[in-house]
């Protein structure tokens, strides 16, 4: 623990670590402090001149050292000028007066002088009712203007500064917020001042504008309405709706959000509301352990799918052919008949059962109940792997990325974290430049390559033998085994054994030729086998299903070699596509190749996953069940289809990457006819002759928790357990409006405080020694012939859930495939071209596709990278490939229109 | 007259080239530094002399010297020449007239730090100087005076201009780093000052070009001699710019602790037209204002004498006003090189000049009431010691002593409207 | 006294008096009457009566409203919603950026307390004389934005309208004194 300093606010003696601001030392004795530029998640600034203070500091003796005293009390010096108290550290022996008369005309002074080139256009403002500029003027300002107001600053009052934010450069106050969120916090400086003095504005330099994933984030805070996402402006007056808890469904992070929504007669993006409850926004909700006070674009913006007016309303059953719309009752006698066949009720043998990681954890285990109950088989739709492993090696219970920083480190294998889970990017980020070491390995270089102390480069293929050379598995877990008495007894000791025994194998398990690289892979090595703590995030870039499995076992024996296991802030993280991917491995689903499980049976029912879309060519059961919230190419296939809910219009519980078991709660009510996953499954396994819970999600997990280890003892209660211990600037207590007024200076925003559940990281089983144990990594298996095709994640995608987004959807641009520039002109086809040249994309066994060429050098040689869910669906890579250039068709109509 | 110390080109002819100013002992000093003496040496006899800043702060040079962070290397030595302030162009005329004199003050300054790296930060309009002063580095170079392993030792030293882009703010001496780094140059908070954080986060000395240009004769001559001139607190010789309403403006290189009176009644040659001198601004835009009494023109001028009169020596730019000038009028001209030059970083800077720019025209055009003028001091009062950096303060100078101490000029606006 | 004179006496009292209540019969007959045949006539309503709400328009037919929704908050009675959306220079309702994109007040909730009045920044929502107020559906007590918006006034447009670029910046008209 840092040292304490003692010091004196407004008479009350507070204690604070040294080096805190006096502001948040006063927050923590509840004395608030007005601030404009001030934010405790960011660098301050001092610009405002909000937080002025008179600070008074001991006179100290210069001889003795000693405070000088004067009437038995130290004599204090006060500065000739009032201080900035979000700039000014705690010291020792200080007394801070926050409300002399001094201090308040200074506030009432900047106040009025922010107001001076304010437009004060409150009635037509967004942030008008959870406003800091309001709210401290109320508190602070002067009750009457005594600047001309027609000597006001006209500015422009619709800046859009890409799609999805719009500027109000009226309103800006200069706080520089924005600026420096997207600058230290992000990473993403695309926004910055420009000019000066009070014509000092806000503009982006990013083409598009204001490029970052992460820029939703800056609306909310903005201290006044001058930043709006595209998605809120003028929708409705913050004290008109209601805030409901929920959780991302985007990816594995698991980001804690609050939907506000109200009733509506107009809905919008066209769609009819008629009277009612409609979502108007989404915002992150804060929680220190997951998200801390962020969330990403896609989390903000794509909850739009569950409001598309292309939702399955009714179930539909196929007759003559079609797909036409029946009542529940006929569907579900209709799909038990189909699904049971000729056995016998309570029995359907030849039955396969998938569910996808957008399902909760109810829904999964009343899929696994019912695929045993009838004798079926049970799988989870997944390209990834490994996920049963990570209940012996996964993120131990008290794991906060938060938490990491010198003699820390953190290893991220085969993922671009900055497109597949945006919020662990932002969050290993920081944990970098708080000290930790961050080593990233990756096929391909990656955005997180710049804040990486070690980048090791692979290729395609290699990843579980890169992982395999950085614990030099033999020779360093017989070290550590032999370590092992003494570590117990001295850990400095053993320690020094361990660095000691350098691991000069690691160098020869990669190629000799490349010494630099060899040499920093040893150095990496040995950061990770001395590291305090260690966290491995493994990710889906240029991974199947087996290379992903063979992946997280590599990574589970580093783990478990170097000890890096059942501690917090140790363990293996998976960065899964969908947010519940790790509650499906947990409750004993697991990724099956589908090819071979839907050959082997003859009757599937397949909820919240389309396999058809993604592999067209997976074999067809002959009686199908889809349980979906679009019409998808699988649906299309099936016998019968169930309508389900989406997850903003009821309750469940999601498994995180960090295993951390989240609650979300029903934000809107259901669309038409459909029901809860879980209720459709248990009534289709009444229908089947079994008896399956499906009454309520709650429930359900009681069943969860009496049945499966990891979850025992959670009840949707402890779930929604509470407490700001590590909140930042939260209202001491939420329910008293002062506290609340006091907390928007940060948060400006209703839906920041978590007053909803912070949810319970699941515990570890105990190690199995067939982890400790050192196995040879595989060697790789692709051939080397053509072009290898590699699938990447890119976070805007043609998926269903970012499509109906009408914000998102303009952001996902063409489809495209990475060739580096040696393959492309060996394939004929233009470098720097635009726009990019459009080439065929040739792979065996898949229909041919066509996508802009980004000829890019940090493509790797001899690879096409592939996005996934962009059109072309490939599931691992896949070598043989091949490209050849096509000509635009655009410009091939204007070349026929020429005259020849 | 007694010779020049830092306008040498005035006694000199030809003293910037190369070889005038080598016979004249240059770069000895430079050269007796690197090969015989070390850094905290120099740096000693620079305070033993007693130099103090040029820029208007006045402080002690071989203390900030002395204040660098010997925990975090490499050091930089940045030079001032973001003369900005208006009636100032004392650094200009040593850039001009006497560049190497400069230039071997920064080489030295350089040497006392342990810097390898200095930079020359000169003001956008000064382009054609900077071009000049290229040359006469590259001129250095070729002679081995700068570059690597100087002198037969270890050290190295390169020079490099740099040029703002027209702000006054960048004469403040973090924007100006932030400035070379290549960003707004907006000025940084403080602490850490420059001394143990400063350009590329590294300790950095920044120094007026006057101040600098000092630097070279002290080690020639000793410290001894330099306390020769000026007073006991404010020794060594100042270059006053003296302008406004006098016969005869420009640089007048004095002791410090001459008197107005000298300056402006003597070398000035008087007020122009038979007017009567009325105030004056001693330290440019960013100084209050004096009445011109007898007892404030016998007042001699140095760091220690011109606070008592209720102002600042500052840059030692005299801007001499006579009777014809409308003081509100004036006090309008300076309330808008604020406005215009405010960086925008700090609510009352930003906000408070542009309020009072509103006020002062209307004051001096003559539509003003008593409350205008009420609410023009309370503005300003409003802006006093509130901003981010001095650059803020300055901009109520002029108006709070302009206000205060020539009342009846402002009364004579009002009553005319009313 | 004799018992004659007693009964004259009554008689001329009798008489006086029927006479001084026919007079005012009489005369009554001859007045203006109070009560009117409402409702083919109607009468007038004093300067601050509070009937039904009128949306106002300015001269060029703009709507006032600006979808504010501070009536809404200030409504004691909960009935009025309003949903708000953006005016672009090819369709304007109203000056600025925002506009009622649906406005209704339930009159079955509203007490006629004017609070929405003086909540109003525009004075757009004023309260008007019209206090006819019946239905026979619940449903239709619901008054709609056409219905509460007053007519377009002579040589004005009906809104939207395609207005030049950058004229009507401002939702709230500029005042040239805060304190009127």
């Amino acid at each position: 623990m840092s040292k304490q300093v003692n010091l004196t606010i407004d008479n009350q003696a507070v204690t604070a670590a040294e080096g805190a601001l006096i502001v948040d030392a006063a927050k923590k004795v509840g004395i608030n402090i007005p601030v404009f530029c001030y934010h405790p998640k960011l660098e301050p600034a001092g610009m405002c001149r909000m937080c002025l203070v008179e600070i008074g500091r001991p006179v100290i003796d210069r001889a003795t050292g000693a405070p000088v005293m004067e009437g038995g009390k130290p004599k204090l010096q006060f500065g000739p000028k009032l201080e900035t108290s979000c700039t000014t550290p705690v010291s020792e022996g200080m007394v801070v007066i926050t409300n002399s008369e001094k201090v308040k005309a200074a506030r009432k002074d900047v106040v009025e002088f922010l107001l001076t080139s304010h437009p004060l256009d409150c009635p037509v403002c967004d942030k008008g009712g959870e406003c800091p500029l309001q709210n401290l003027t109320l508190a602070h300002g002067p009750a009457t203007s005594r600047f001309l107001f027609n000597e006001k600053n006209h500015n422009a009052k619709h800046v859009p500064l890409g799609d999805l934010i719009y500027l109000d450069r009226e309103r800006c106050i200069q706080c520089g917020r924005c600026v420096r969120f997207q600058e230290k916090i992000a990473g993403d400086p695309v926004i910055g001042f420009y000019n000066r003095g009070r014509q000092m504005e806000i503009v982006t330099f990013s083409e598009p504008g204001f490029d970052s994933y992460f820029s939703g984030n800056t609306t909310d805070i903005c201290p006044v309405g001058a930043l709006t996402s595209a998605d809120f402006r003028f929708g409705a007056r913050p004290w008109e709706m209601k805030a409901t808890a929920s959780i991302c469904t985007h990816c594995a992070v698991g980001c804690n959000l609050a939907f506000n929504v109200r009733r509506e007669v107009g809905g919008k993006n066209g769609s009819p509301s008629k009277g009612g409850i409609v979502i108007k926004r989404a915002l992150p909700r804060q929680n220190e352990a997951v998200n801390e006070l962020w969330i990403c674009d896609k989390g903000r913006f794509a909850y739009q799918y569950s409001e598309s007016p292309t939702r399955l309303a009714t179930p539909l059953v196929r007759k003559d052919g079609e797909l036409t719309p029946a009542s529940w009752d006929v569907a579900l006698e209709y799909a038990a008949e189909g699904l049971l066949g000729e056995s016998k009720p309570g029995q359907a043998k030849d039955l396969l059962v998938i569910g996808s990681g957008r399902l909760a954890n109810e829904d999964l285990f009343t899929l696994r109940k019912l695929a045993e109950g009838a004798g079926g088989q049970a799988a989870l739709y997944s390209q990834s792997g490994g996920g049963d492993l990570l209940a012996q090696v996964g993120a131990a219970p008290g794991t906060n990325l938060a938490s990491l920083g010198k003699g820390s480190v953190i290893l991220v294998v085969a993922s671009d974290l900055h497109e597949e889970a945006p919020i662990w990017f932002l969050r290993v980020k920081q944990a970098a430049e708080r000290g930790a070491t961050l080593i990233v390995a990756a096929g391909r270089p990656t955005r997180l390559d710049r804040y990486a102390k070690y980048v090791i480069r692979y290729a395609y293929g290699e990843e579980a033998q890169i992982v395999a050379a950085l614990g030099d598995s033999p020779r360093r877990a017989e070290l550590v085994e032999a370590a092992k008495p003494a570590a117990a007894a001295k850990p400095a000791a053993a320690a020094k054994l361990v660095e000691a025994a350098k691991p000069a194998a690691a160098a020869k398990t990669v190629e000799a030729a490349k010494p630099a690289a060899a040499a920093r892979l040893v150095e990496a090595a040995e950061a990770f086998g001395k590291a305090e703590n260690a966290l491995v995030f493994f990710g889906s870039d240029g991974l199947g299903q087996s290379g992903a499995q063979s992946v997280a076992q590599a990574c589970a024996q580093l783990l478990a070699a170097t000890r890096h296991v059942g501690r917090p802030n140790n363990g293996l993280i998976p960065v899964w596509g969908r947010a519940n991917e790790q509650g499906g491995w947990e409750l004993g689903l697991k990724a099956a190749n589908l090819q071979t499980a839907l050959q082997a049976s003859t009757t599937a029912y397949i909820v919240a996953a389309d396999p058809y879309g993604d592999d067209p060519s997976l074999p067809a059961p002959s009686f199908l069940v889809v349980q979906e919230l679009f019409l998808t190419e699988t649906a299309r296939r099936a016998d019968v289809v169930f309508p389900a809910q989406a997850f903003t219009e009821r309750d469940g519980s999601f498994t995180s990457g960090e295993r951390r078991v989240q609650r979300y709660y029903p934000a809107t009510p259901a669309l038409a006819d459909c029901r809860p996953d879980y209720a459709i499954s248990a009534e289709l396994g009444q229908h089947l002759g079994l008896k399956l819970e499906g009454r309520s999600a709650a429930a359900i997990f009681a069943q969860i928790a009496t049945e499966i280890p990891a979850y025992k003892g959670l009840t949707y209660r402890r779930l929604a357990e509470t407490t700001n211990a590590t909140a930042i600037g939260a209202a001491k207590d939420p329910r008293d409006a002062e506290e609340r007024r006091c907390a928007d200076l940060y948060y400006s925003g209703a839906g920041y405080e978590n007053t909803q559940g912070l949810g319970v990281q699941l515990p570890l089983q105990t190690l199995s020694p067939a982890l400790s144990k050192p196995a040879a990594a595989p060697a790789a298996q692709l051939s080397k012939t053509g072009l290898l095709a590699v699938p990447v994640t890119q976070l805007y995608d043609l998926g269903q859930t970012v499509l109906p987004s009408a914000l998102l959807r303009q952001r996902i641009g063409e489809a495209w495939v990475g060739v580096n520039p040696a393959d492309a002109a060996e394939a004929g086809i233009e470098a720097g071209a635009a726009p990019a040249a459009i080439v065929q994309v040739v792979l065996p066994g898949k229909p041919e596709w066509r996508a802009a060429a980004r000829i890019d050098e940090r493509t790797p040689r001899g690879v096409l990278l592939i996005p996934r869910s962009m059109g072309l669906p490939l599931n691992a890579p896949l070598p043989g490939a091949s490209i050849r250039p096509v000509v635009r068709r655009d410009s091939q109509e204007a070349a026929s229109q020429q005259p020849a | 007259m007694a010779e020049h110390i830092l306008l040498r080109h005035r006694d000199i002819p030809n003293i910037d080239r190369l070889e005038v100013y080598r016979q004249q002992g240059g770069f000895e000093a430079f050269q007796k530094a690197v090969a015989s003496l070390t850094p905290d040496a120099v740096t000693d006899i620079v305070k033993a002399s007693g130099l103090r800043g040029r820029g208007g702060a006045g402080f002690p040079t071989g203390m900030k010297w002395s204040f660098t962070d010997r925990k975090n290397w490499p050091h930089y030595v940045v030079c001032n020449a973001d003369e900005s302030e208006p009636g100032t162009f004392k650094d200009r005329e040593i850039l001009t007239g006497n560049p190497f004199q400069l230039l071997e003050g920064v080489a030295i300054a350089s040497y006392a730090v342990g810097a390898r790296v200095a930079y020359i930060y000169l003001r956008g309009e000064f382009w054609p100087i900077a071009r000049e002063l290229d040359k006469r580095i590259a001129e250095l170079e070729a002679a081995g005076l700068l570059g690597d392993k100087l002198f037969g030792t270890e050290y190295s030293l390169r020079i490099y201009t740099h040029l703002g882009a027209g702000a006054y703010i960048c004469g403040e001496e973090t924007a100006l780093l932030e400035s070379i780094e290549g960003k707004l140059g907006q000025p940084r908070l403080r602490p850490p000052f420059p001394p143990a954080v400063g350009l590329f986060g590294k300790p950095t000395v920044i120094n007026n070009t006057e101040t600098l240009a000092n630097v070279p004769l002290i080690l020639q001559r000793g410290a001894e001699w330099f306390r020769s001139f000026g007073t006991e607190k404010s020794p060594g010789v100042k270059i006053f710019s003296l302008s406004g309403c006098v016969n005869r403006p420009g640089n007048y290189e004095l002791p410090l602790g001459t008197t107005f009176r000298e300056l402006i009644m003597g070398r000035g040659g008087g007020i122009a037209y038979g007017h009567k001198i009325k105030a004056i601004m001693p330290a440019g835009n960013s100084s209050s204002l004096i009445v011109a009494t007898d007892e404030a023109l016998n007042t001699p001028m140095d760091y220690e004498s011109v606070p008592k009169l209720g102002a600042q020596l500052g840059s030692a730019s005299v801007i001499v006003i006579d009777d014809s000038v409308d003081i509100p009028w004036l006090i309008n001209k300076t309330v808008h090189f604020f406005r215009h030059e405010s960086c925008g970083k700090c609510t009352p800077c930003r906000e408070g000049t542009y309020w009072m720019s509103q006020l002062t025209e209307r004051i001096a055009a003559g539509h003003a009431t008593a409350e205008d003028v009420a609410l023009l001091k309370a503005v300003a009062g409003q802006i006093k010691g509130k901003c981010f950096c001095a650059l803020g303060e300055f901009s109520i100078e002029a108006v709070l002593s302009g206000m205060d101490r020539f009342k009846d000029d402002f009364e004579a606006k009002v009553s005319s409207y009313e | 006294m004799p018992d004659v004179l007693r009964g004259v006496k009554i008689a001329a009292t009798a008489v006086r008096e029927v006479a001084r209540g026919l007079n005012m019969t009489f005369r009554s007959m001859f007045e203006k009457p109070v009560t009117i045949s409402y409702p083919e006539e109607k009468r007038p309503v004093r300067a601050r009566f509070r009937g039904r709400h009128d949306l106002n328009r300015y001269e060029n037919g703009l709507e006032k409203c600006i979808g504010c929704a501070l009536c809404a908050a200030a409504c004691p009675a909960d009935a009025i919603f309003v949903e708000a959306g953006e005016n672009t220079d090819e369709q304007r309702f109203s000056p600025g950026e925002r506009y009622a994109r649906v406005y209704e007040i339930n009159m079955l909730r509203c007490i006629f307390c004017g609070y929405c009045e003086d909540a109003c920044p525009t004075e757009a929502i004023v309260l008007g004389d019209n206090y006819e107020l019946s239905f026979t559906d619940r449903r239709n007590a619901i008054y709609t934005k056409e219905m509460l918006l007053k007519p377009v006034p002579a040589g004005g447009q009906p809104t939207p309208q395609t207005t030049p670029p950058g004229v009507y910046t401002r939702s709230v008209p500029a005042m040239n004194n805060p304190s009127d």
